[in-house]
């Protein structure tokens, strides 16, 4: 297929064996590769049994042989007419009656006579149910990833009535714990994580996606709409905050940061990630290999390659993103928790009501108004404000200095334009110039200062709003600086080591006005420096606090740029200098309204920008009429709580579409620099065409993947169901239903469960239920030397599969067994105990890279999908279990057994910690017996009782750890030591300390970390 | 999960009649780790190897059975390092001409630059072994082994930034989700070392630049080959493998008991659902209670003669240092550890190259010459392949002011250079040219592929018939290209 295959560009000998009219295409005398009804006449047939190297089909050259039964197919398949069918996957799945078995006894529903089918035509019997212990276990892990109590076994084991499973499935199905499994496989396809993925890797918050996925698998959205929210929830119409975060989705690629990258080249990336995962998650299809050229196997062009892109390519991102809240990238959106959903919409409401009042009243405002501005436009400034102000440049068009130092600025660089600024006019800096102020503010580092100035930075800023510093001479003066948003107030004497830095904890965000002032008391410490940010404190890190020597530097003052570096993009406004530092009185006076208020009254009614407007109206009102003044607070105290809210809830990158949409390209062997043909967004033509109705956008895209004419969302969404219970899939490769997959093991119970699935309306937790009430899954799982012979791979399903638990499952099935567990749904990600130096020994040391602060309390006994994940550097334990990266869409796991498991297990803290509250839960609730409570220990972690050999082992292994503990109690102490949870003083500690040790033996067993 | 034909193979009865824990541990795990069942490697008649990996037996002799792989992160400057260039020092200042830069793109660094002004090295070059290969004044030590290392001057890249350049020289692909090298070789070889992974990685800091770039899992990560392929971290603080040591309270003694107890209570399991993968889980409890006593052991060199010690220099006790690791990696090389990496940052020279540049040489250039003499010593050299070599070049352009003794060099992927010596590489040689820039390569171009194909064949790999079926594609390290470069091979 390869060479002669789809691709025209490579198909060899212009010889096309992948369709009818290709193979028997008549080459002249009837001479062909294929000739339907006679092998002996077909020249593919005579290459394939020809030893002449020359002639050999395949070549030898390329590695591939075929056996003696896979020519003999061959032939007889030529023989018999040499028909050819399109893919299976690419035609419609048709719901087959179930068929007729000989064992009418066994099945349970209609998913069991397709497989007792396929087991009989193979000679093979089921296995018969696994004992009511096992499968509840089985079931309770499948469906909620932990563990069932001893109580809810014993009510299982207790419950005679006819259905009784079918009570514990819907009990399951109904837990929240139900969302957050079905989330755990979900996350690995969305490549969901914490961090960006490249360089240093730092963090992003994504949580609110990753809750959104909790709560709609508990809600048992069904699949269609599932589908259509997380790729075009934002263009629903009247779409909802939940809609718009799960757009998250296609934002959780990674996104670099490096300085240096070429932003269109990563542009490119992030939508080819976007192209990979959204064809391998619903499709199976690998369009990723049509990204240089036509797809090898598959009937994928590269032009419907980057047609299917162009539907990813309309979002209003950069490429070398700059971080912004929450360090997410645009496009973002305040994505509020839920209380505060219904919050912001009990506000809105009132607010309707409140600017209804005030739109009333407004021709009575506009009067009295009108009659107060003289009044305001004559009022001065704070007289304070006047106070040991040096220098005042109110860059109103000019870079004269207003305070009658004597000393006006001027523009180096160029001069600059000059442009509606926060107060009258602001000076423009294009990155280049800056505005020389020669020796005005030549402080010292033991002088008392203040800087003050309004900023409208753009992004990326890596510049200076006011500085005096030489940056050949150790970057020795000071500086309030922004770079990547995070504000910096240096005084430096020689840098780094002697410096006095404060930087801000979150950067600030651009493209907006901000009020920023720096204060100095001359003391030269950190201590003494302060930031105010609109008025407010600002917090802020000290970075370096070793100030002992001079800062003065002979070079100029500047506004907008250090004396070579770090000039400023955006505009500054009303720069003041003060040989003190000002209070926080005075810097919110500096920020408020009134300040503004008073400029902007000035400018003529007409040509007040809105915020101007806003900034008069609400001067005056201050002092208005009651009646106005309290209409008017209404709607600004509503606004405010409006804004309070967005402003503190946590953000989620989305999906956005730009509007007007960007132009798609096919890139050139993939390259992001090579253009070529204009395309526009559209679908494979080897998949039924999109409805007319259906607008060539993302909404129209995913409508077209839940079209139940689509023969593959269906069958790709169950195939990996069918895989998290019996961890081999239908299609043994999830990831692809090409031409090159694996063709399914049971082709008519894939079809059947696809077409019952879209008849159910995408109902997922019905899905979930059928399987598992099936008799098929409820099979024991116990396997005889015959059973190995007879079916090696188990692939009819004359047993139950005995799987290893996915890594987050073992860690907390012991968290659950030891009652560590704390349970709640969601939340930003969690920093567990992890071993120290982890990131550090990968990290820039003193980098822009983020340090792993462990967490404590609660957050250390959370379920294991709300830990951190930081992919370039992923929980070690959970890697070593075979959790991937996260780097890129994964499909499936694989399933190791490796020496670095049983280390972890053995040793990580979670675990000696668990084994440790496993122990005192045994010696509170177990009984007396030391045989009492191991069995109680053995049932928390296996479900069962042990058996008397077992329990014998157990024993022995108690008493040789208590006679040890006994004759060195130190030892005791230390093991009990581990973790940070709570220890019980009241048990003898030499005893807890032997449990402890049974308790880690337990939790190491291969079947307390097996589903069986 | 091992080869279903292999566990098949595994008579449960084998395992009843067997008393827990009373059997020897070596025994043990022939018995039960199928991997072993086809023995460690072993010569056969045509000079191929068997090995317990995927291949089963090598495609070639392997002229390499073991790989030390000294990679320099962040770029080490060809320039001032091994590609003498001494026509640059008339052009010192002068703009590089635009018949050499050829438009060729640039990162977004230096790319608005308004100048480009040549920076010859200031760095005095001689000649040194037999053939006069090039190396400047920062080696002290390395020129000892001029004969013996064979200096490739001619290797590049198309990625031009760190993050992705050096993704492409360990997995074959910029963009993350690929295995690496080392996975790869875990993959079809196997391991040699009953005691020990198969793949073993070591990080150090360089002293010339502490401020850089960061590494990432991924560069020996196992992409979407199974997992157990992954590298395993020695670390050079607390445990050198993760998870190595016993919690305090628990002695070796308790520790044994333990493993036989649960080995005990495996066993009784395994009799009753009769899974041949809980014979996997008992020996991977085996070996993982030898790594906890072969560990410690091959991380003391207080055993090690002073001679020896002193050879690598004065860092060589400072764990975690690049000294540490070339010893450790000499120790866990002889132990048949078949791939072994170091990772050692600090060569990003933006600036302030010519101090900067010492300090990396300081950590690197005795331990680097220490390896092959140590390893030539003991008669390894001939079968281990050490390889040191960073992800792209530097600009002969300098970055920012050019002062009289400063300058600085931007990322350069057309052009720079490595060396290899031992296991089947001609030693004492330099191959390829570039041009009286060091901006292109005018002789025997080495690509990123073709020296990964090259690393492979010496390893008795045809690198197009190491492959994995993921997607429907047959994936391999040198995706579709790579080119054994046989110039280069005794």
């Amino acid at each position: 297929m390869k060479c002669h295959g789809f691709d025209a560009k490579a198909r060899q000998a212009d010889l096309r064996l992948d369709t009818f009219e290709g193979a028997t295409e008549d080459l002249g005398d009837g001479y062909g590769a294929i000739i339907p009804g006679h092998p002996e006449q077909s020249e593919a047939v005579r290459r394939m049994l020809t030893d002449d190297p020359e002639d050999k089909m395949p070549p030898p050259k390329s590695h591939l042989t075929l056996t003696k039964a896979q020519i003999d197919t061959m032939q007889r398949w030529i023989a018999q007419g040499a028909e050819y069918q399109p893919h299976w996957a690419l035609m419609k799945p048709v719901a087959e009656p179930a068929p007729e078995v000989k064992q009418t006894s066994w099945p349970k529903n209609d998913i069991d006579r397709f497989v007792l089918a396929k087991m009989e035509a193979h000679g093979l019997a089921p296995s018969p149910e696994a004992d009511k212990v096992t499968l509840i276990r089985r079931v309770t892990l499948d469906l909620t990833g932990v563990p069932p109590t001893p109580a809810e076994v014993d009510a299982f084991v207790a419950d005679d009535s006819a259905n009784a499973y079918e009570t514990v499935v819907d009990r399951l199905l109904a837990s929240p714990r139900y969302g957050e499994k079905m989330a755990m496989k979900w996350l690995d396809l969305a490549r969901y994580a914490d961090t960006n993925g490249y360089q240093e890797d730092n963090h992003r918050s994504m949580f609110r996606w990753r809750d959104w996925v909790i709560d709609a698998y508990n809600s048992n959205m069904p699949y269609d709409e599932f589908t259509i929210e997380q790729l075009a929830g934002d263009l629903l119409p009247n779409a909802t905050t939940d809609q718009k975060i799960a757009t998250g989705f296609n934002r959780n690629h990674r996104i670099t940061v490096e300085g240096g990258v070429i932003p269109e080249e990563f542009r490119t990336e992030y939508v080819i990630d976007r192209v990979e995962t959204t064809s391998t998650t619903w499709l199976g299809l690998t369009m990723g290999c049509a990204r240089c050229h036509d797809h090898k196997y598959d009937p994928i062009t590269q032009k419907e390659f980057y047609q299917f892109f162009a539907f990813f390519n309309n979002v209003p991102e950069a490429g070398l993103g700059t971080p912004g809240r929450d360090r997410n990238f645009d496009p973002m959106i305040p994505a509020p928790l839920k209380a505060d959903q219904i919050k912001l919409g009990e506000i809105a409401a009132g607010l309707t009501v409140a600017e209804k009042t005030l739109a009333d009243m407004e021709p009575k405002i506009a009067t009295a108004q009108a009659a107060y501005e003289p009044t305001l436009a004559a009022e001065k400034e704070e007289a304070s404000l006047n106070n040991g102000l040096i220098a005042h440049y109110p860059l109103d068009g000019d870079t004269n200095d207003v305070a009658f130092s004597g000393q006006n600025g001027a523009f180096r660089g160029s001069e600059g334009p000059y442009s509606a600024g926060m107060i009258d006019q602001a000076a423009d800096f294009n990155g280049k110039r800056s505005i020389d102020l020669d020796d005005v503010g030549a402080f010292e580092r033991t002088n008392p200062f203040s800087i003050s100035a309004w900023a409208y930075p753009l992004a990326a800023n890596d510049a200076a709003v006011v500085a005096r510093q030489n940056e050949a001479d150790g970057v020795r003066g000071y500086t309030l600086y922004l770079q990547r948003g995070l504000v910096h107030f240096q005084l430096i004497a020689k840098f780094p080591g002697n410096a006095l830095m404060i930087v801000s904890k979150a950067p600030i965000a651009s493209d907006t006005w901000h009020h920023l002032v720096a204060t100095y008391d001359g003391s030269g410490k950190a201590a003494g420096a302060k930031v105010y940010l609109d008025g407010k404190p600002l917090d802020m890190t000290v970075a370096s606090d070793n100030l002992t020597e001079s800062i003065y530097t002979s070079v100029p003052t500047r506004i907008g740029g250090r004396e070579a570096t770090g000039k400023f993009l955006g505009k500054i406004d009303d720069v003041r200098f003060y040989n003190r530092p000002l209070t926080a009185d005075e810097v919110a006076a500096l920020a408020g309204t009134r300040a503004i208020a008073r400029a902007a009254v000035k400018i003529p009614l007409a040509m007040r920008s809105p915020a101007k407007a806003h900034a008069v109206r609400a001067a005056f009102l201050e002092k208005g009429p009651a009646e106005m003044r309290d209409a008017f607070a209404k709607v600004e105290s509503l606004k405010a709580q409006q804004k309070q809210i967005l402003d503190t809830a946590p953000t989620v990158m989305v999906m956005q579409e730009m509007p007007t949409p960007r132009e798609t390209h096919i890139l050139k062997r993939g390259q992001y620099d090579q253009p070529g043909d204009k395309v526009t967004a559209g679908t494979p033509a080897c998949l039924p065409p999109m409805a007319k109705d259906l607008p060539k956008n993302r909404l129209g895209l995913a409508k077209w993947l839940v079209d139940p004419s689509n023969p593959l969302t269906a069958r790709v969404a169950v195939n990996r169901f069918w895989q998290s219970y019996f961890g081999t899939a239908l299609v043994k490769t999830p990831e692809n239903f090409g031409t090159q997959s694996e063709y399914p093991s049971n082709p008519e119970l894939l079809d059947w469960l696809a077409v019952k699935f879209i008849e159910s309306k995408w109902d997922i937790k019905a899905m979930q239920k059928l399987i598992v009430t099936s008799a098929t899954y409820r099979e024991s799982s116990h396997i005889t030397k015959e059973m190995l012979e007879q079916d090696p791979t188990n692939k009819w399903l004359a047993r139950g599969p005995r799987l290893r638990l996915p890594a987050e499952s073992i860690r907390d099935e012991a968290l659950a067994m030891s009652g560590l567990l704390v349970e709640k749904i969601g939340g930003p990600s969690v920093k567990p105990y992890q071993p120290e130096g982890l990131w550090a020994e990968l990290a820039t040391p003193g980098g822009i890279g983020e340090t792993f602060v462990q967490d404590h309390g609660d957050a250390l006994y959370r379920r294991s999908l709300y830990m951190y994940w930081k992919r370039t550097v992923p929980p070690p334990m959970m890697s070593a279990f075979d959790a991937p990266s996260r780097e890129v869409c994964t499909v499936s796991r694989s399933r190791t057994n490796t020496p670095i498991q049983a280390l972890a297990l053995m040793n990580d803290v979670v675990y000696v910690e668990a084994s440790r509250k496993l122990a005192e839960r045994i010696v509170a609730q177990g009984g007396v017996k030391p045989a009492e409570r191991l069995t109680y220990a053995f049932r928390l972690a296996t479900a069962r009782k042990p058996t008397a050999d077992e329990l014998k082992v157990l024993v022995d292994d108690f008493n040789f750890h208590l006679a040890t503990y006994f004759s060195a109690p130190e030892a005791a102490a230390k093991l009990l030591g581990a973790g940070e949870s709570n220890r019980n003083p009241s048990v003898d500690q030499r005893e807890l300390a032997a449990y402890t040790a049974v308790a880690s033996v337990i939790l190491n067993l291969d079947e307390t970390i097996t589903r069986e | 999960m091992l080869p279903e034909n292999l566990r098949n193979h595994l008579s449960r009865r084998a395992f009843i009649k067997r008393g827990a824990g009373g059997i020897g541990a070596a025994a043990l795990m022939t018995l039960l780790n199928p991997d072993l069942l086809r023995a460690a490697a072993k010569m056969n008649a045509d000079g191929t190897m068997t090995v317990p990996g995927v291949l089963g037996h090598t495609h070639f002799p392997p002229k390499a059975k073991r790989i030390i792989y000294l990679c320099q992160s962040g770029a080490p400057s060809q320039i001032d390092l091994f590609d003498y260039k001494p026509k640059l020092d008339k052009l010192r200042g002068t703009d590089l001409p635009a018949s050499i830069r050829m438009g060729q793109r640039l990162t977004g660094m230096t790319s608005g630059q308004a100048t480009f002004p040549v920076a010859n090295s200031l760095l005095k070059f001689a000649q040194h072994g037999k053939n006069g290969t090039w190396m400047s004044e920062v080696w002290q030590h390395l020129p000892t082994v001029a004969d013996d290392i064979c200096v490739v001057r001619s290797l590049y890249t198309e990625a031009i930034n760190h993050d992705p350049a050096i993704t492409l020289l360990h997995t074959g692909s910029q963009q993350a989700g690929r295995p690496s090298i080392g996975a790869w070789s875990s993959y079809g070889l196997g391991s040699d070392n009953q005691d020990l992974p198969a793949y073993i990685v070591m990080i150090s800091r360089g002293s010339g630049n502490p401020l850089d770039q960061p590494l990432y899992d991924r560069l020996w990560g196992s992409g979407f080959l199974p997992s157990k392929h992954q590298g395993v971290k020695f670390r050079g603080t607390g445990d050198p493998v993760l998870y190595l040591s016993n919690p305090e309270g628990i002695d070796g003694t308790s520790r044994r008991k333990m493993l036989d107890d649960l080995d005990k209570l495996n066993q009784q399991h395994l009799d009753a659902v009769g899974d041949p993968e809980i014979t996997t889980r008992i020996s991977q409890y085996e070996l993982a209670y030898k790594m906890q006593t072969s560990v410690p052991e091959l991380t003391d060199f207080s055993k090690e003669p002073k001679e020896i010690l002193e050879m690598y220099g004065p860092e060589v006790m400072k764990r975690g240092s690049y000294a540490s690791n070339c010893l450790l990696a000499r120790r866990l090389s002889e132990r048949g550890v078949r791939f072994v990496q170091l990772f050692h940052t600090g060569w990003d020279q933006h600036g302030n190259l010519p101090t900067q540049i010492r300090g990396q040489a300081r950590d690197t250039d005795q331990p680097s010459a220490a390896l092959i003499k140590d390893l030539k010593q003991r008669g390894l050299l001939d079968e281990t392949l050490v390889i040191w070599a960073g992800e792209f070049g530097r600009t002969v352009y300098s970055q920012g002011a050019m002062t009289a003794d400063n300058y600085g060099r931007d990322h350069h992927p057309r052009c720079y250079s490595m060396w290899m010596a031992g296991g089947g590489i001609k030693p004492g040689i330099t191959y390829g040219e570039t041009d009286d820039f060091s901006y292109n390569i005018v002789k025997d171009p080495v690509h990123i592929h073709d020296l990964n194909a090259t690393i492979l064949r010496l390893m008795g790999i045809d690198h197009t018939r190491l492959t994995f079926r993921y997607q429907g594609r047959d994936f391999r390290l040198t995706d579709v290209h790579g080119e054994v470069v046989k110039g280069i091979i005794a």
